[in-house]
């Protein structure tokens, strides 16, 4: 998380508090990454934001004083390519192949671990990153920093045979003890103000449409956070939308499973999730069985009810038939006997005596005797009545024994009627019970003991047959039902889990779409404010790039988001508005890369005070190198430009234009032997390698003689060059023109025609006018040096010299 | 126009011997001079040949004495060879606006058909 990027976020949410909602938290959480978004809407642990990572600030104002490679692609042997620390433009040329690109890559490999330019390719372009001549590989740069008073190393150094990614990276800063390379807090700003460029990188972006266009450049503006906290945020809300989706589009085909099974449950499940609102709660008492014993799920009750009926117990029932029929003997015997006329007789006088206790003295209602009724009366009878009582007790017993027998067959049939009533309804079959307990209760109305238990007896066995048979139904019925419900449970338990999370979901859903629209908004408005100077910049360094180009670039914006992203470039041929990229050749769109790439990483807030371009020049025009080497100065004023490049127009142009800047060769021997040299220009390094083989001793003199001799011819070449160069630029002529007349020359007298007299067909007249104007022995030089077969010069040393006068003379003419 | 007949062997062998062995006497100025010997190299052995077979033509353009060669050496693949070596050599003798000295790669490629064309022209 780039700490710059989320500053810029939390002020917009400041300034639009009034505005800003539960949602904001969100924004924050996303800027964090899918993982805190997930753990803020599940309203998890709040990380501390806004304490997070506070590292050191990042080493500011850095220059590059050496990069040192070893082992690395093409470089074998360890080779230090020295640097001017400061301002200032740095060519740094070699043929390709010749192992310039790998300091290049080098360095950033060092910084960033990685490099862009592997990263689209192929495995096997990435495994090449050892040099095969070399097994020890490592990469060191050296820095200075501004404010600090000794230098700064970061090194990266590998174990024989260790892979690329095993590379370890320390940084040290002069007195200080070594550290890791976060230690210098240049880990966001090698992101957003990544000092490197490579052409293949850029160049190949700039062909693969609007959206890789946009993404290239909201790569330079270093916005990668903000797309990635966008597609955090859009990530989460197309998952809960997903999951709305699947329960909605899963509830149709389980609503009519539901229906399809004869179940309380299932029938209460849909009615819970028909309507808009689900009820979750009762699928998931449903689920449960927590509903089997309350109102809602009367049918199992019921069945339930019947399957734990219980029939007349055979042995109850003989019992109890025995009973009654003893009893009933008994009453029989007790009836014939004086005990049974005592109870009766007691009982009538009892009566009696409660009618005289109650109306007084007066006449027998019975016999009618006179004044019968009295309390010497009462008295008697009273004694009368006791003893008549204790002779019928015996009685007494004989019937109450009686009537508890009566009452026992009750008992042996305690069906509850509430258990039937819906019975009919869940599809049982009645009939039979009806029946056999329509006999069983006529025993209510039966009130001989004996005939009672004659009925008992044979309407039992009906009535048991018949609770039996009804039982098992049922039983059979509720198995029947739960083999039903039990897959279907499994259906609706799976579909509640969905259900649940697009229920969680549908609430963060408003949070979420809150939150990606004004993020939307802001990163919109974040990304114009970071590119409006870098676009400013872009159009002025696309002008002097243009040239002669028919293409003017007008406004460079990034629009649209997702997949709709896209660079507007306001492109006019001729006046003529044109369709952008589509008008644009290869080395036009290098143009716009470079115009893209110089401002975003020279932006004073970058901590990198250098920038490093590996070969601009690649499908440039002359005409527009120029122009190049022309930003290249105008960068180079406060910074440190290191440019690589594979020929020799770029130096050509700076010398031309004369603008200061060192150049170093780069050459390569076999085995990845890598030479660097601090170059002249060609004139002075012919004449130097001239000298350096005509004075060392390593080389025979026989090669030395044979070898000098040319070189001088091609110092002399270049120098003419030089002057008809300088001479016709400097008339207004095109620089195409120039150099297709200086190809018509083909040998060095040619070339002296033109430089002499302007006109390559004055060949003839070059000797004399040398020997005229710049003496005689330099004249001679000029001969020896023009032998087409390069001649062993008879001393190579004095040819040398001589050379070196003659070119001096000659820069001196124009 | 005096001509050199160096031997072709030494002059091929000192150019190799720039390109191969690392000096810091010759850092970076080897590849044009031993550019430089191997043209020699070249010549002086096109110009052996002559000497038995036709010294006429020593005289000659060096355009003509590759022409020549196709009928001479018995062997018209390495005559186009030799001569496709001797164009990219002269060119990278040459001072050419914007071009960089030969690498080392081609030098050896250039190396080998002169090699070649040394063995053929010493056995005939």
């Amino acid at each position: 998380m780039d700490p710059g990027i989320r500053s810029l976020v939390l002020s917009r949410l400041e300034a639009d508090a009034p505005a800003a909602g539960p949602w904001s938290d969100l924004v924050l959480a996303a800027l964090e990454g899918q993982g805190a978004l997930e753990t803020e809407l599940l309203g998890g642990a709040k990380a501390p934001h806004a304490e997070a990572p506070r590292t050191a600030p990042a080493l500011a104002g850095a220059f590059l004083r050496q990069v040192k490679v070893e082992g690395f692609r093409g470089i074998g042997p360890l080779q230090t390519l020295e640097l001017r620390p400061g301002p200032g433009l740095t060519l740094v040329v070699g043929r390709n192949g010749s192992g310039k690109s790998s300091f290049a890559e080098g360095l950033e490999v060092l910084l960033t671990g990685d490099s862009l330019r592997w990263k689209e390719r192929a495995a096997v372009w990435r495994e090449g990153w050892r040099n095969l001549h070399h097994p020890a590989a490592s990469l060191s740069g050296t820095f200075l920093v501004e404010g600090e008073r000794g230098a700064c190393v970061v090194s990266r150094q590998w174990e024989t045979g260790a892979a690329f990614e095993a590379g370890a990276a320390s940084a040290q800063l002069h007195d200080k003890p070594s550290s890791d390379l976060a230690s210098l807090g240049w880990t966001a700003a090698l992101r957003t103000h990544r000092p490197f460029l490579s052409y293949n990188e850029l160049g190949s972006l700039l062909d693969e449409g609007p959206s890789k266009l946009y993404d290239a450049l909201s790569s330079i503006l270093g916005l990668e956070d903000l797309v990635e906290a966008l597609a955090a945020l859009q990530e989460a809300r197309r998952s809960r939308e997903k999951a709305t989706k699947d329960a909605t589009d899963a509830r149709g085909p389980l609503l009519e499973r539901l229906r399809g099974v004869a179940d309380a449950r299932a029938l209460q499940v849909a009615a819970a999730i028909e309507g808009k609102e689900w009820d979750l709660g009762t699928v998931d008492g449903a689920l449960g069985g927590v509903a089997s014993s309350g109102a809602g799920a009367p049918d199992a009750d019921v069945l339930r009810g019947i399957a734990s009926l219980e029939p007349p117990d055979p042995a109850q029932v003989k019992a109890a038939v025995a009973e009654m029929r003893q009893a009933a003997d008994a009453l029989r015997s007790a009836q014939e006997t004086a005990a049974s006329r005592s109870r009766d007789a007691a009982a009538l006088l009892e009566s009696a005596l409660l009618y005289h206790a109650t109306h007084g003295d007066g006449d027998c209602p019975v016999c009618g005797g006179k004044a019968a009724l009295n309390s010497a009366w009462s008295k008697r009878q009273r004694e009368v009545a006791r003893r008549l009582r204790e002779a019928a007790r015996e009685a007494d017993a004989v019937h109450q024994r009686a009537e508890a027998a009566r009452r026992q067959w009750e008992g042996l049939a305690p069906l509850k009627p509430e258990a039937f009533t819906r019975a009919v309804d869940l599809g049982l079959d009645l009939g039979e019970l009806v029946e056999a307990l329509g006999t069983w209760v006529k025993a209510g109305s039966i009130s001989d003991l004996g005939a009672l238990a004659e009925h008992v007896e044979s309407a039992s066995g009906p009535l048991r047959e018949a609770v039996v048979r009804l039982r098992d139904s049922a039983r059979a019925e509720l198995g029947r039902k739960e083999d039903a419900w039990r897959p279907v449970a499994v259906e609706v338990a799976a579909w509640l889990k969905g259900a649940r999370e697009a229920e969680r979901g549908a609430s963060d859903l408003k949070r979420l779409k809150s939150a990606e629209a004004w993020f939307k908004k802001a990163a919109a408005g974040i990304r114009d404010d970071r590119f409006a100077p870098i676009a400013e910049k872009s159009a002025a360094i696309w002008e002097h790039l243009r040239q002669q180009s028919h293409v003017e670039l007008g406004r460079i914006q990034l629009t649209g988001e997702g997949t709709r992203r896209r660079v507007a470039l306001d492109v006019t041929v001729d006046g003529v508005e044109g369709a952008a990229l589509g008008v644009m050749s290869q080395g036009e769109l290098h143009s716009l890369a470079l115009s893209l790439f110089v401002p975003r990483a020279t932006l004073p807030e970058s901590p990198f005070r250098f920038i490093v371009i590996d070969d601009p020049v690649q499908s440039m025009d002359p005409s527009r190198v120029d122009g190049l080497a022309r930003v290249l100065e105008t960068a180079s004023a406060d910074r440190q430009v290191v440019v690589f490049t594979h020929d020799d127009r770029l130096p050509e142009a700076v010398r031309r234009l004369d603008i200061a800047a060192e150049i170093v060769e780069v050459t390569r021997r076999d085995a990845s032997v890598v030479e660097l040299r601090r170059a002249l220009d060609p004139v002075g390094r012919y004449l130097e390698d001239a000298l350096a083989v005509a004075g060392t001793a390593d080389l025979p003199s026989s090669a030395a003689a044979r070898v000098v001799p040319g070189l001088c011819r091609l110092a002399l070449e270049a120098a003419c060059m030089e002057v008809v160069r300088r001479r016709r630029l400097s008339r207004g002529e095109p620089n195409g023109e120039v150099e297709q007349a200086l190809g018509q020359a083909e040998r060095l007298l040619q070339l002296m025609a033109m430089a002499l007299f302007d006109d390559v067909g004055r060949s003839a007249d070059v000797l004399a006018r040398v020997k005229r104007e710049a003496g005689a022995p330099l004249a001679e030089a000029l001969k020896q040096c023009d032998e087409t077969a390069s001649p062993a010069a008879a001393d190579a040393l004095e040819l040398a010299r001589q050379s070196s006068k003659l070119a001096a003379w000659l820069r001196g003419l124009a | 126009m005096k001509r050199d007949d160096s031997e072709p062997r030494q002059l091929l062998a000192l150019a190799d011997g720039l390109l191969s062995r690392a000096d810091p006497a010759t850092a970076g100025l080897w590849p044009r001079a031993s550019a430089l010997l191997a043209l020699g190299a070249l010549e002086a052995s096109v110009l052996r040949l002559w000497q038995g077979r036709a010294p006429d033509l020593q005289g000659c353009s060096m355009r003509t004495q590759l022409i020549c060669l196709r009928s001479y050496l018995g062997d018209a693949k390495l005559a186009a060879r030799t001569g496709l070596a001797w164009s990219a050599l002269s060119r990278a003798c040459r001072h050419h606006a914007y071009e960089l000295g030969p690498t080392a790669g081609e030098l050896r490629s250039w190396f080998s058909v002169i090699g070649e064309l040394v063995q053929k022209v010493e056995a005939s």
